[in-house]
């Protein structure tokens, strides 16, 4: 069973994620912020995570660096609601940048094509 | 012998008589002829003079002698017995004078029909004056008392005639001081050049009993109407033009010596066989001094053999000549005076023109009606300079070219007319004329139309208008068919065989060129107009100037209040970004959240009427996130990331995702992509993201389905592609097709007005271009025309 660790600050968002990628049949762990993402990969390990560009305490680009820096191959797709960074992702070695919508059938397939 | 005596006095009393009688000399000579022969008893007599030159006698008087044969019959000294006679200076009584050798007949004189004859000198002391005869029809042995009778009587002649010459000379002297007088008198009595010329040469020759007279003055620049030569001749009493250069070797000669010359006989020289070709035979030629400069020649000549000038009448000429010298240079200054005190007057009247002209000038800065202003100018009688037509043009130093800004001037005589008719009805000047604003009315003649068509290259090879920039001087083109520097076009153009340029220049810059000509009164230009109009074309070209400059600093103003204005707009719109990006990050993750669950929702109904309110609320939210989008996209600018693609395959794709849509709207598509593009270097998402928006707004148009048309061609000489999209909707109306291109504008109730703004705003940043127009077949298309680029290689076929 592949594992998904989604970031985002806004509940909601993370509880649509969680169930939709369930369905999908991942596991997924949710976090609030870019802290507690990083301590979950100390004590676990993620096939994939989702993560949110703007947070409170450090954001998402410092997260996604750090991310980096514990595990260099792991597949990060950047799920936020701005549009302007979309061309950047690759330069912060990203693997995708979604940009948030109600219809997540992007996101899916990029979650799958991701993990196969 | 008492008779004879008795008869001497008698005859000498009678001679004595007519001596002091106021006849003239043939006339008393003829009458002594009558007393002698009456007196002595005989039948005939004659009296023979010697002339001036001293070498013949001549018969003057005659009775009983052939009367044709008087001032005609003559003889040498030594030759008949007339020329024996008067170079022996003894008397001579010959019965039969046909036997004697010193006798030579002359035929028909009638002195056949007489037998003998006496013969006796006329000497005034040792000189002999002439020979007086006595002839008788008889055989007639004279005696020596008749001899001495007839040699009494030819001293008493001699008497008579020293006496009349006497006299004649005293009457000669007098009548030429008179003519002197009434020459002077006439030289002060006119100012008048060629009245005063006349005159001295019509007093002249009647003075001098010649011929012709030549006066040639020597050239005055300063008057260019000053004749060179006046001649006179005089036959009767009409002055006839007579060839001027005759005696000119002589007169030349006259000039450079400054002294007169006099030539008796022209015989005598073979350098003046041109005289005698001429008909003159003597000449005097006498310069006109003043203050010992020579200011003329005044020549007389004479066809008369008989009577050569001599040395007397070169004194009277020289009288004549002298005081003609003060009353020729008298005129000649009255004349330069006037010439000044006429150009004085011109010059003030020109610089009153010229300066209410300034002044008219001066009242705007406006370039437009500052051309019109000087234009009229050029063409008002009165306060203008009245030409018929003026053109002007400005020089574009950016294309270097002389460009046509206005033409004023009528397009017909009858318009001429009517026009001038008009205005000096109205007795306006030019400043009334701007007060008025009359003069701003707009009257697009189709003078201003042809003068506003005339472009010229500035290349000497372009003619006159190129040359009076290059060369920076005036033209006066007089005939402009045989000009080599008037071009065809040019000359068919303004229709006119003469015209003229003058440059403007404003501060040592040509700035244009003002063309003037008079086609309706077909006044010639003069160099005095041009003249004038230099000076106008200076005045004009500061003014213009002036103008320009105050249009640029203007210009510039206005530019740098666009310039700010947009620097504000981009500042707010820079502020209104990242209130966006705000907005959009807070509302999105909501609609997420709200669209995101809602779709959960929806999977587990299925056809219930909480179905159709579920749609509702997904459409609004994709609705919602579609506005956001459009915003930040039209807010935000993002250069292209160009890669090469291929135009053909991108528009597919578009079409895939838009298939379902499409279906469903009942719109069917026709495509035909030329394999001719090369591969483009364009960001793909940003031409895809524009693309989609004409498709959208053109399946928008199409409520009813249709057919949408997409082609791709090369355009502009292979230079760029064409993507047209045509779909069969009612076409754009004037009003949008002005406004779709202007973010905020829609006509869809429903749509965000961002689209179309978007697409534009895409293509620019791509360095192409959209057209927009409604086909003839109804609907409208779109076509976005992108340049190949640098890396736009050719694709092989």
């Amino acid at each position: 069973m592949k594992k998904i660790l989604v970031v985002d600050d806004e509940e909601n968002i993370r509880e649509l994620y969680r169930i939709e990628f369930e369905d999908m049949g991942y596991t997924v762990t949710v976090v609030s912020d870019g802290i507690q993402a990083l301590d979950k990969m100390d004590s676990d390990k993620f096939d994939l995570v989702t993560l949110d560009m703007r947070m409170p305490d450090i954001d998402g680009i410092e997260t996604l660096r750090k991310m980096k820096e514990k595990d260099s191959a792991l597949p990060v797709i950047i799920c936020t609601a701005y549009e302007e960074y979309k061309q950047d992702f690759g330069s912060w070695c990203s693997e995708a940048y979604v940009v948030k919508s109600a219809d997540t059938s992007l996101l899916r397939e990029t979650v799958k094509k991701i993990l196969g | 012998m008492e008779a004879l005596e008795k008869t001497e006095l008698s005859i000498l009393s009678e001679i004595s008589h007519i001596s002091n009688s106021a006849i003239d000399l043939t006339e008393k000579l003829r009458r002594i002829e009558e007393v002698v022969v009456r007196g002595m008893g005989k039948d005939g007599a004659s009296v023979f003079l010697v002339d001036q030159s001293g070498k013949t006698v001549t018969l003057v008087a005659a009775i009983g002698l052939n009367q044709e044969s008087v001032g005609r019959m003559s003889f040498p000294l030594g030759m008949g017995i007339a020329g024996w006679v008067a170079e022996q200076k003894v008397p001579l009584a010959l019965e039969d004078p046909y036997s004697d050798p010193r006798f030579v007949y002359v035929p028909e004189s009638g002195i056949e029909n007489f037998k003998s004859l006496v013969a006796a000198p006329i000497m005034d002391e040792e000189r002999c004056l002439g020979v007086i005869f006595v002839l008788s029809l008889l055989v007639w042995q004279a005696t020596s008392s008749e001899l001495t009778l007839l040699t009494t009587t030819a001293n008493e002649i001699a008497g008579v005639i020293k006496s009349t010459q006497l006299i004649q000379n005293i009457q000669d002297r007098l009548s030429e001081l008179s003519t002197i007088y009434e020459i002077g008198m006439a030289l002060t009595s006119t100012l008048d050049l060629e009245q005063l010329l006349s005159l001295i040469a019509k007093n002249s020759v009647q003075s001098l009993r010649a011929q012709g007279c030549t006066i040639r003055l020597v050239d005055i620049p300063e008057i260019p109407s000053r004749k060179t030569f006046a001649a006179y001749n005089i036959a009767g009493n009409v002055i006839m033009d007579i060839d001027a250069r005759i005696g000119q070797t002589v007169s030349d000669r006259v000039a450079r010596e400054k002294r007169p010359i006099l030539i008796q006989d022209a015989h005598q020289d073979a350098a003046l066989c041109e005289l005698l070709a001429a008909g003159a035979c003597s000449l005097i030629s006498v310069p006109l001094l003043f203050r010992e400069k020579v200011i003329g020649i005044i020549t007389v000549y004479t066809r008369d053999e008989s009577r050569p000038f001599r040395e007397n009448d070169l004194q009277f000429l020289t009288t004549v000549a002298s005081g003609a010298a003060v009353a020729v240079e008298n005129a000649a200054m009255y004349e330069r005076m006037e010439s000044l005190a006429m150009e004085a007057r011109t010059r003030a009247q020109e610089l009153a023109i010229l300066n209410d002209i300034g002044t008219a000038m001066s009242t705007t800065l406006n370039l437009d009606r500052l051309l019109r202003i000087i234009l009229t100018a050029a063409t008002m009688g009165g306060t203008g300079l009245g030409f018929n037509r003026a053109i002007l043009l400005l020089t574009n130093e950016r294309t270097d070219m002389l460009q046509g800004m206005m033409g004023i001037g009528p397009t017909s005589w009858e318009e001429a007319g009517r026009a001038w008719g008009e205005v000096s009805s109205k007795h306006k000047s030019l400043m009334e004329w701007i007060q008025t604003g009359e003069l701003f009315e707009h009257r697009d003649s189709a003078l201003n139309a042809l003068a506003r068509s005339i472009r010229v290259s500035l290349t000497p090879a372009e003619g006159v208008m190129a040359l009076t920039v290059l060369n920076k001087r005036p033209y006066n083109i007089t005939n402009a068919s045989s000009d080599p520097l008037v071009r065809r076009e040019l000359r068919d153009a303004l229709a006119v065989n003469s015209f003229a340029t003058v440059p403007l220049i404003a501060k040592d810059r040509v700035i244009g060129v003002i063309l003037v000509d008079n086609m309706f009164n077909q006044r010639p230009i003069t160099e005095g107009d041009i003249r004038f109009l230099t000076m106008f074309a200076n005045q004009s070209a500061l003014a213009i100037e002036n103008a320009i400059i105050h249009t640029n600093l203007e210009t510039m103003n206005k530019d740098m209040r666009a310039l700010h204005e947009q620097l504000v707009q981009s500042e707010k719109m820079a502020a209104l970004g990242a209130m966006m990006a705000e907005i959009t990050h807070e509302i999105r993750n909501p609609l997420v959240s709200i669209g995101g669950f809602t779709r959960r929702l929806a999977k587990n109904l299925q056809h219930s009427e909480e179905k159709k309110y579920i749609d509702i609320i997904l459409s609004e939210v994709t609705r919602l996130e579609g506005i956001i989008h459009d915003n930040l996209s039209y807010i935000k600018e993002v250069a292209p990331q160009p890669v090469e693609t291929d135009i053909a395959a991108l528009i597919r794709e578009i079409l895939m995702l838009y298939e379902d849509e499409l279906a469903q709207r009942r719109i069917r598509v026709e495509t035909n992509f030329s394999p001719a593009l090369p591969g483009l270097m364009i960001d793909a998402q940003q031409i895809k993201q524009a693309a989609i928006n004409i498709l959208k707004n053109a399946m928008e148009a199409m409520e009813n389905g249709g057919t949408l048309t997409i082609r791709t061609y090369p355009s502009d000489a292979e230079k760029e592609a064409a993507i047209e999209f045509g779909d069969t909707g009612p076409g754009i109306s004037s009003k949008a097709m002005h406004n779709v291109f202007n973010p905020y504008y829609t006509t869809k109730p429903r749509g965000t007005g961002l689209g179309l703004p978007i697409t534009n705003r895409i293509i620019k940043a791509h360095r192409g271009r959209i057209e927009l127009r409604n086909k003839d077949t109804g609907g409208a298309s779109f076509t976005i025309k992108l340049p190949y680029g640098e890396r736009g290689d050719k694709k092989p076929a």
